[in-house]
C-alpha cells in the first residue's frame, strides 16, 4: 500500500485543486465521464501490468485496440455476422495474439520489445487492410450491444450519479486480477519470475507458461478495451484508433507502482494511475483554455509528483537511519 | 547482442511491409480499353495526394477515378497516414516514379513550400482542398475555406437568433483550411465584415453581436479525445447554447456526447461535411445544418486539369489561379436530395 501512497495523494490533490477551480468538476455528469474513461483505460492498463510484472513490455496494445475496435463493427455491419459470433471472434483473436507473442518470447527467446513492436505495426496494418482505410462504426444500430459501454446504472442517494457500465467490467477485471496476483500461487510465480527468472525456474516454476499467460492476459484485456472503446465512441478510423494507447497504459501501470524491472505491481495502483491521467486531461479542459499544451501539463505534473514521492521516501530513510544511529548512541 | 540484429531484422522488415501495406493506392483506375494501345504516347499517370485518411477522401477518390476513366489517364489516390513526413515521402516517391501530374492537399502549406516548388519543377502540380498560395502550384482547386466558414457561421446565427454561447471543435489548427474555416465561422457569428486576414487566438473567449465563443478544442484526430472534448465542454458549461464541429468526424462525436448527456436537441449542433451521422441528425432535427464541400468534384476537376497540363495545355488555368468549387449549406429541407446524390456518386 505504501508504494501507491504517493500517486494516490497526487490524484487526491489534483482532484481537490480542480474542484476548487471549477464548479463543474464534481458534477454528476463530469464524474460519470471520468469514471467511464478511467474504466476504459484502466482495463488496458491492468493488462499491461501483468506483462510489466514479469519484466516484459507490450507495445502492441494500441494496435490490438485498433484491430479489435475496427474488427467488431466491420464484422457486424459489413460482414453481417451475428453479435455472439463477432464478439467470440474478436475475443479469440486478441487471446491468440497474446499466445503468439508469448510463444515467440519464451520458445524462440525473442525480446518482448521487438515482438510487440512488430505487433504494433502488424495489427494496425491488418486493420487498415481489411477495412480499406475506411471509418467503421455502428451508425444508429446495435444500441443494445452499445449499452455495454454507454449504459449507466442509477445509484440511489448519490445526487443523480449513475455508474457507467464499463466500470463494472473494470471492477470484475480488477478483482480477478488482484486475487490472481496476490492470493494464488500463480500470482506468486509471476512476481517471482519478474524478480529473477532464473531463480524462479530453478525452484521448479514453469516460467515459460507463466510468461505466456501474462501476454495472453495483456492482449486479451487490450481486446476487451478495444471492444468497449469502439462501443463508446461508435466509430473507428483504423489509422488513428487507439494510437499511443500502449503508452497511456504503460504510464498508468508504472505510475501505479509497477516496476519496469519486474517483480512489483499492485492492481489498485494501476487504476489510480489511469485515473490520474484522465483527471489531468479533464482538468486542463475544465480549468484552462490551453488545450494545446495538455501533454506538457500532464508530463510536468506527473514528473513533479514522482520527484516529490522520491524525495519524501529518501527523507524518511535518512530520518530512520538517523534515529537508529541516535538509539545506538 | 551480435546475434540480436540478424534475428530481429526479418521481423522488423515483415512488420514494416505489412504495416505500410495500407499505403498502396486505394483506388486505381482500371486499365483503358485496348483499342488505343497502338497509340504513340504512353498513358499519362497522375496522382491525388490527400492530407490524411478519411471518408471525405474516399469521395474524392471516386471523383479521381471517374475523371481518369473519362480523360484516359491512369490515376491513383494516396492518403498519408502519419502526417506531414508521410505526405513528403509520398510526393517524393511519386516524383521518383516520374509521375505526370500531382494534386495535393498540403498539410502545412507555409513550411511545405520548398517541397511543393521542387515538385512543381518536375511535374504538373495543383493544390486541391487546401491551398499553398506561396508555392509555384499551377492552380488551386477547391473552395474558399473562409467563405465556407462564414456559411457555417450563418447557420449558427440562424439556429440561435437570440445569440448565446458557442463552442468550436476541430481536429487540428495547423492546416490553412482549418484556420480559415474557423476564422470564417467566428467572423460570421460576430457579424464582422469579410476579412480572411483576421485571426483570433484559439485560447480565449471572443464576445460580440450577442454571442460568446467560449473556445476552440482540438483533438489531433484521436476520436476518444474528440468525444471527451465534447463531454468536457458540456460539463464545464451546463447551459452551452451551440456546438460547432468543423472536421467531418467532430459532429458525430458531439452527437454521441449529447445523447449520453440526454441533451440531444437541447444544445444546437452546427456541422461541417457530410458524415452519415451528421446527415441523419439533420433528418431527425438534432443537427441544425451542415456546410458541405464537394470532394467528388475536387478529385474530378484535379484530374481533368492535370490531364490537360500533362499534355502541355496551359489554357485550363484561369488568371486567378483559383478554380472555385463552392460550398453549400444543407438543412432539413434539402438533406434527402443531397444524401441520395452522394450515395449515387460513391456507389453506396
Amino acid at each position: 500500500m505504501k508504494k501507491i501512497l504517493g500517486i494516490t495523494t497526487l490524484l487526491f490533490v489534483v482532484c481537490v485543486l480542480t474542484s476548487l477551480a471549477s464548479d463543474s468538476f464534481l458534477s454528476a455528469y463530469n464524474l460519470e465521464n471520468l469514471v467511464r474513461r478511467t474504466a476504459l483505460f484502466g482495463i488496458i492498463s491492468i493488462g499491461v501490468a501483468f506483462v510489466i510484472v514479469t519484466g516484459g513490455i507490450d507495445l502492441s496494445i494500441g494496435s490490438v485496440v485498433c484491430l479489435v475496435g475496427c474488427g467488431l463493427p466491420w464484422l457486424l455491419t459489413t460482414q453481417g455476422w451475428s453479435v455472439p459470433a463477432a464478439l467470440l471472434a474478436v475475443t479469440a483473436l486478441s487471446l491468440s495474439i497474446g499466445l503468439f507473442h508469448g510463444l515467440l518470447i519464451t520458445k524462440l527467446k525473442l525480446p518482448p520489445f521487438v515482438v510487440t513492436l512488430c505487433g504494433l505495426l502488424l495489427y494496425r496494418g491488418i486493420a487498415r487492410g481489411f477495412t480499406r482505410d475506411q471509418t467503421v462504426g455502428f451508425g444508429s444500430d446495435f444500441k443494445g450491444l452499445r449499452t455495454l459501454a454507454t449504459g449507466e446504472i442509477p445509484l440511489p442517494f448519490l445526487g443523480g450519479f449513475s455508474l457507467p457500465a464499463p466500470w463494472i467490467f473494470l471492477l470484475v477485471v480488477a478483482v480477478l486480477a488482484a486475487v490472481f496476483l496476490n492470493r494464488t500461487i500463480y500470482g506468486r510465480y509471476l512476481l517471482a519470475l519478474g524478480r529473477n527468472e532464473e531463480a524462479a525456474r530453478y525452484s521448479g516454476i514453469n516460467t515459460d507458461r507463466m510468461v505466456i499467460l501474462a501476454y495472453v492476459i495483456s492482449s486479451g484485456l487490450a481486446g476487451l478495451g478495444g471492444i468497449l472503446f469502439v462501443l463508446d465512441v461508435n466509430s473507428a478510423q483504423p489509422v488513428d484508433f487507439g494510437n499511443f494507447y500502449e503508452l497511456y497504459a504503460i504510464a498508468a501501470a508504472v505510475l501505479g507502482g509497477c516496476s519496469l524491472r519486474g517483480g512489483e505491481g499492485t492492481i489498485v495502483g494501476v487504476i489510480v494511475g489511469a485515473a490520474l491521467m484522465q483527471v489531468l486531461r479533464n482538468m486542463i479542459t475544465l480549468v484552462t483554455t490551453h488545450n494545446n499544451i495538455e501533454f506538457a501539463i500532464i508530463g510536468a505534473v506527473i514528473l513533479a509528483g514522482v520527484i516529490a514521492d522520491e524525495l519524501v521516501k529518501r527523507y524518511a530513510i535518512r530520518r530512520r537511519a538517523a534515529r537508529a544511529l541516535a538509539a545506538e548512541g | 547482442m551480435n546475434s540480436f540484429l540478424p534475428r530481429l531484422l526479418p521481423h522488423l522488415l515483415l512488420g514494416l511491409a505489412l504495416g505500410f501495406a495500407g499505403c498502396k493506392p486505394s483506388s486505381e483506375a482500371p486499365s483503358a480499353p485496348s483499342g488505343s494501345a497502338s497509340g504513340s504516347s504512353a498513358k499519362k499517370k497522375v496522382a491525388f495526394v490527400s492530407n490524411g485518411v478519411a471518408s471525405f477522401w474516399t469521395i474524392a477518390a471516386a471523383g479521381v477515378k471517374a475523371a481518369g476513366e473519362k480523360t484516359g489517364v491512369t490515376t491513383e489516390t494516396l492518403m498519408p497516414v502519419e502526417g506531414i513526413s508521410d505526405q513528403k515521402r509520398i510526393i517524393e516517391d511519386l516524383l521518383t516514379r516520374g509521375i505526370d501530374g500531382i494534386a495535393v492537399s498540403p498539410i502545412d502549406p507555409v513550411n511545405q513550400t520548398d517541397l511543393l516548388n521542387r515538385a512543381a519543377k518536375r511535374t504538373a502540380l495543383v493544390t486541391a482542398d487546401s491551398d499553398a498560395p506561396d508555392s509555384n502550384r499551377a492552380v488551386y482547386i477547391g473552395m474558399d475555406n473562409y467563405q465556407a466558414g462564414r456559411l457555417c457561421g450563418d447557420l449558427v446565427r440562424e439556429a440561435m437568433p437570440n445569440g448565446g454561447t458557442v463552442m468550436l471543435f476541430i481536429g487540428r489548427l495547423e492546416q490553412d483550411n482549418a484556420k480559415r474555416r474557423r476564422q470564417g465561422v467566428i467572423d460570421a457569428i460576430l457579424g464582422r465584415p469579410s476579412n480572411p486576414g483576421n485571426f483570433d487566438p484559439p485560447s480565449g473567449v471572443i464576445e460580440g453581436n450577442g454571442f460568446k465563443i467560449l473556445g476552440t478544442l482540438t483533438d489531433q484526430f484521436d476520436r476518444a479525445k474528440g468525444k471527451a472534448n465534447a463531454e468536457d465542454a458540456l460539463a464545464k458549461y451546463p447551459d452551452l447554447g451551440c456546438m460547432v464541429g468543423l472536421f467531418a468526424y467532430n459532429p458525430p462525436l458531439m452527437l454521441e456526447a449529447l445523447a449520453q448527456a440526454n441533451k440531444l436537441g437541447k444544445v444546437k449542433v452546427v456541422a461541417f461535411d457530410e458524415d452519415d451521422a451528421t446527415l441523419e441528425g439533420i433528418q431527425k432535427g438534432s443537427v441544425h445544418g451542415t456546410v458541405v464541400q464537394n470532394p467528388y468534384l475536387y478529385g474530378y476537376k484535379s484530374v481533368e486539369v492535370l490531364a490537360e497540363l500533362a499534355k502541355g495545355n496551359q489554357a485550363v488555368v484561369p488568371a486567378s489561379k483559383f478554380i472555385d468549387i463552392p460550398a453549400r449549406q444543407i438543412r432539413k429541407a434539402n438533406v434527402d436530395e443531397f444524401w441520395a446524390d452522394l450515395k449515387a456518386k460513391t456507389g453506396k
